[in-house]
């Protein structure tokens, strides 16, 4: 499911409704109340672990780093002002902790990240071209600098606007459309290599 | 920014399905033109459904919020224990004799400047343990403590006490003997300056660690003279004891007893259990053979 960002009009909507009920959770979160923080795990554990995974490619470290995370969003909720989608505060604290991770990390990502991120299930036979398509792709993630899949993550999983990615990953917005333009290049770069290979 | 560009860079947000009705149906008139575009867009959805399949076959690992809380507890005790070990540490140090501070740097003063009339480096390594014997055997007590009753009262445990004070007086030993050990650089080559400050390094812990235990048995006037005569000993030639005393027995003891002093490894090995047993002793008044005496 893809949440959308707060909208500046009054109409009601579901992602204001959301909004207000993050709100709510960041207060009893400030507040010390625990559950707060296990509701907060549940509605956002599973995208902060993803994010954190896509970005580290090793699922222990991806743990640590949400658990981190979520250490971070307890101890610093009172700080929280509501300026920007709580989801987008909390990847922002994963981006960060998931960098120094990969800083501290001896071995490189990207020999395992294949096998640690789940492929999509089997497509069935007359399917097998998008399958085979989805294989290139996920070749072409694989060789991403964690830099381009953060950005690809966050647009197309998290559901951020170029504008909360540029929050998130703490850089301006025109990097932001440079590492997308990057990562469009090299993967239109690994699908053609596919091209070639079957007309050959 | 010509509008095939404005439209090229939408295409992801596109993909991801994040645009309004109004931006979706402007780039769907341009894709009707545009086989650029419409590339572009094949690429992007392939990227979107490989990303948001495989992400969504993700399950979050069970109990992190659990072990964040865990984490955060242990951290609020380990900040607890920090904050009460700096309040302690805090409190005692305006709580130890007030004399202690000016009477050590001066006697250390003191030493600097007879070594470096006299041309001789060793006598800091004479004065740095009395000095910190004197000062460790001052600790405790009804006699030198300035709020002893305030100390009894309150509940802390008086070891913790001890050791407090203990801590503050010993880092304060070490930073005077080590800036007198430095003054005399003006007549030591720096090469020595290991050696010298390893000489009177484990002399000084083992006779912290001693005085300490003596005050609280026998009271510390007794431990600071006990420690005196003992520190003083080694510097009794054998030839003067050997005058009255020939056996070659004595020789062997004399000379096993100034070789002590200069162990550093056993010395230092030595001072741990005796602080140990005078921190254990400090709360059980039945070894506190001084009471009288305080």
């Amino acid at each position: 499911m893809i949440s959308y960002a707060v909208p500046n009009e009054e109409i009601w909507s579901p992602a204001m409704a959301q909004h207000e009920h993050d709100l709510e959770l960041m207060q009893r979160l400030a507040a010390g109340e625990e559950a707060a923080l296990h509701e907060l795990y549940a509605d956002y554990g599973q995208r902060l672990y993803a994010y954190a995974l896509r970005l580290t490619g090793d699922p222990a470290l991806a743990e640590d780093v949400v658990q981190e995370v979520l250490v971070v969003a307890w101890r610093t909720a009172a700080k929280y002002r509501g300026e920007g989608r709580v989801l987008a505060w909390l990847l922002g604290i994963t981006h960060n902790h998931a960098f120094k991770a990969l800083r501290h990390r001896p071995v490189p990502i990207s020999d395992e990240i294949e096998t640690t991120l789940p492929a999509a299930a089997d497509p069935p036979e007359e399917q097998a071209q998008a399958g085979e398509q989805a294989r290139w792709v996920r070749q072409g993630l694989k060789h991403l600098s964690p830099e381009h899949r953060s950005v690809l993550e966050l647009v197309f999983y998290q559901g951020l606007s170029l504008e909360e990615v540029a929050q998130v990953c703490h850089c301006p917005l025109g990097t932001v459309k440079s590492r997308l333009s990057y990562a469009r290049q090299h993967l239109r770069g690994v699908l053609s290599r596919r091209d070639k290979e079957d007309w050959l | 920014m010509n509008a095939h560009t404005r439209i090229e860079e939408r295409l992801p947000l596109y993909a991801a399905g994040q645009l309004n009705s109004a931006e979706q149906a402007e780039i769907e008139a341009h894709l009707a033109s545009c086989a650029a575009c419409r590339e572009e867009l094949a690429l992007w959805k392939a990227v979107s459904a490989e990303i948001v399949a495989s992400d969504r076959a993700l399950v979050a690992p069970p109990a992190l919020a659990q072990r964040a809380l865990q984490q955060v507890r242990g951290r609020k005790r380990l900040n607890r224990a920090f904050w009460r070990t700096w309040q302690l540490l805090h409190a005692q140090t305006f709580l130890v004799q007030r004399e202690t501070w000016p009477a050590s740097a001066a006697v250390l003063v003191l030493g600097v400047i007879v070594a470096l009339l006299s041309n001789q480096a060793g006598v800091i390594y004479f004065i740095a343990p009395l000095v910190a014997a004197s000062t460790v055997a001052m600790l405790s007590g009804r006699e030198h403590d300035p709020a002893y009753e305030l100390t009894v009262a309150t509940p802390t445990q008086p070891w913790m006490v001890l050791l407090a004070r203990l801590s503050i007086v010993s880092v304060y030993n070490l930073v005077l003997t080590l800036a007198a050990t430095l003054a005399l650089l003006l007549i030591v080559p720096p090469g020595l300056l290991g050696t010298l400050i390893l000489g009177w390094l484990a002399p000084m812990a083992f006779f912290s660690a001693l005085a300490l235990l003596l005050s609280l048995w026998i009271g510390s006037s007794n431990a600071t003279i006990f420690i005196y005569v003992l520190w003083i000993a080694q510097y009794v030639p054998y030839r003067a004891v050997g005058t009255w005393m020939v056996s070659p027995a004595w020789s062997m003891v004399i000379s096993a007893y100034q070789n002590f002093w200069h162990n550093p490894l056993l010395l230092f090995l030595l001072s741990i259990p005796l602080a140990g047993i005078a921190l254990w002793s400090a709360n059980r008044p039945v070894f506190r053979l001084n009471q009288g005496i305080d």
